[in-house]
């Protein structure tokens, strides 16, 4: 089970994270059960932002392709 | 035990005018709540101004701390005098109540202004005095919880003339009336609309005269408390956290920060969800014993255009955080805000204005609409 967790603070609001939940909907049904999504209020890296951590690895910058990726590439 | 008078005012201009030659004027101060009614000579735009200037001297002057028989002297010698009836007239409806509810009534040429207590109707004692030449009726009168306060113009005593009524509705129809009315009203509004939907009708719909309605309610106030950034200094944390779960009323926690410093110290989890009911405004959170748990600067400033347009936030089932703390406010009386002076590190990106001007913008545009929907507002910096 791959556990992320995403900032939905005031910062990573604003710079996106919103557009990383679009993820979600994108992937395949299969890879959506191995998944379970969190909210998360801040992880005080507020300038890095949007803030997702994967099985506690910090991602930062986050964009939709890029989690995407990193996802692939954990479920793999 | 502190009381709150709740105000609700509802008005009917006469056939064909446009403005309402009635004018009511709400006043809340430190310590008291001052209601004036006006009906002003004639109707239309002589009469609204006429009424205008009796209202806004009268509450402006009670604000300031005037004495009632200062005030009707005022009036008395300084409205403009009519051209064609060498007269200057408007009448004047005072009531003043304190947050023990203490009411004070003064009435200058006005129907008598009703007192419900209990089911029962009756006007609310007072008794003739002369003041600067006039003669005005004065009257004190200790109001309990559930009380009903009704200011009526005389366009309400003479519903029905040239309509239903030859004779109009008269005091005693109108006590009758607001008898059956409050055994089933929640609140004021119910009352306004009931009364004022009554003489519109028995006008059948062309009133002869500018009709208003005020009703008051003592009762209980609501309370909110509202806490928003973590506290200036950290070792303080867990002490305003406690007294803040201690206050009395709802409690709403706005910021992510502060919601986890409330989660700590009270040991319960935090759930973030992760469902935009509006792009704009970031989603809520739920913590045990808490009402409602929202984003900080983006769901308060969002929350407060909300507030501009109450009718559209009653009649909309938005489940964004701002729709619902603004609701929350919206049914209210008393807001005390919990203003935390921490520096949020979340803030100090330098595209950014400084983050206690963040905060103090949307606590000052917060505050503002608050009192301009007539409620009590404390703000604690901790």
């Amino acid at each position: 089970m791959l556990i992320v967790e995403i900032c939905m603070g005031t910062c990573c609001h604003l710079m996106g994270a919103q557009d990383l939940l679009d993820v979600l909907d994108a992937l395949p049904a299969d890879q959506r059960r191995l998944i379970e999504f969190k909210g998360v209020t801040c992880f005080k890296n507020c300038g890095k932002g949007p803030s997702v951590k994967i099985n506690g690895n910090f991602l930062a910058n986050a964009t939709p392709e890029l989690l995407f990726e990193v996802l692939q590439t954990n479920l793999q | 035990m502190t009381l709150h008078a709740e105000v609700n005012i509802a008005q009917l201009c006469k056939t064909g005018e446009e403005l309402c030659g009635d004018n009511v004027q709400v006043t809340r101060t430190a310590d008291s709540l001052i209601v004036v009614v006006s009906d002003g000579l004639g109707s239309g735009v002589k009469a609204n101004i006429l009424a205008t200037l009796t209202t806004k001297i009268a509450s402006s002057m009670l604000a300031r701390g005037a004495s009632l028989d200062d005030v009707v002297e005022t009036i008395a010698q300084t409205l403009p005098v009519c051209r064609e009836r060498k007269i200057a007239y408007s009448t004047l409806q005072i009531l003043r109540i304190d947050h023990f509810g203490n009411a004070t009534l003064v009435e200058f040429d006005s129907p008598r202004t009703l007192l419900s207590r209990a089911g029962h109707v009756m006007p609310f004692p007072a008794q003739t005095k002369t003041v600067g030449g006039k003669t005005v009726l004065a009257g004190h009168f200790e109001l309990q919880e559930d009380d009903w306060v009704v200011l009526v113009s005389d366009g309400v005593i003479h519903a029905g003339i040239g309509g239903l009524l030859p004779l109009g509705l008269g005091w005693d129809g109108l006590a009758a009336r607001l008898a059956e009315d409050v055994a089933n009203a929640t609140d004021t509004s119910d009352i306004c609309k009931s009364l004022l939907s009554c003489c519109e009708g028995y006008y059948l719909g062309k009133p002869g005269d500018d009709t208003t309605v005020v009703a008051v309610k003592v009762r209980r106030p609501r309370r909110l408390n509202l806490m928003m950034g973590p506290p200036v200094a950290s070792e303080h944390d867990a002490d305003v956290v406690r007294r803040f779960l201690a206050a009395p009323g709802q409690k709403v926690v706005s910021g992510g920060t502060t919601a986890t410093l409330v989660s700590r110290v009270i040991g319960k989890p935090l759930k973030v969800s992760l469902e935009y009911h509006d792009p704009n405004v970031p989603p809520i959170a739920y913590l045990d014993g808490i009402d409602l748990v929202t984003e900080g600067v983006l769901t308060l400033n969002a929350a407060v255009d909300r507030l501009r347009a109450i009718p559209e936030l009653r009649r909309s089932t938005r489940k964004d955080g701002a729709s619902l703390v603004a609701r929350l406010l919206m049914d209210v009386d008393h807001i005390h805000i919990w203003a935390g002076g921490a520096v949020n590190p979340a803030h100090q990106n330098p595209l950014l204005p400084s983050d206690m001007n963040i905060k103090l913008q949307v606590l000052g545009r917060l505050r503002t609409q608050l009192e301009a929907l007539g409620k009590i507002v404390q703000i604690e910096w901790v």
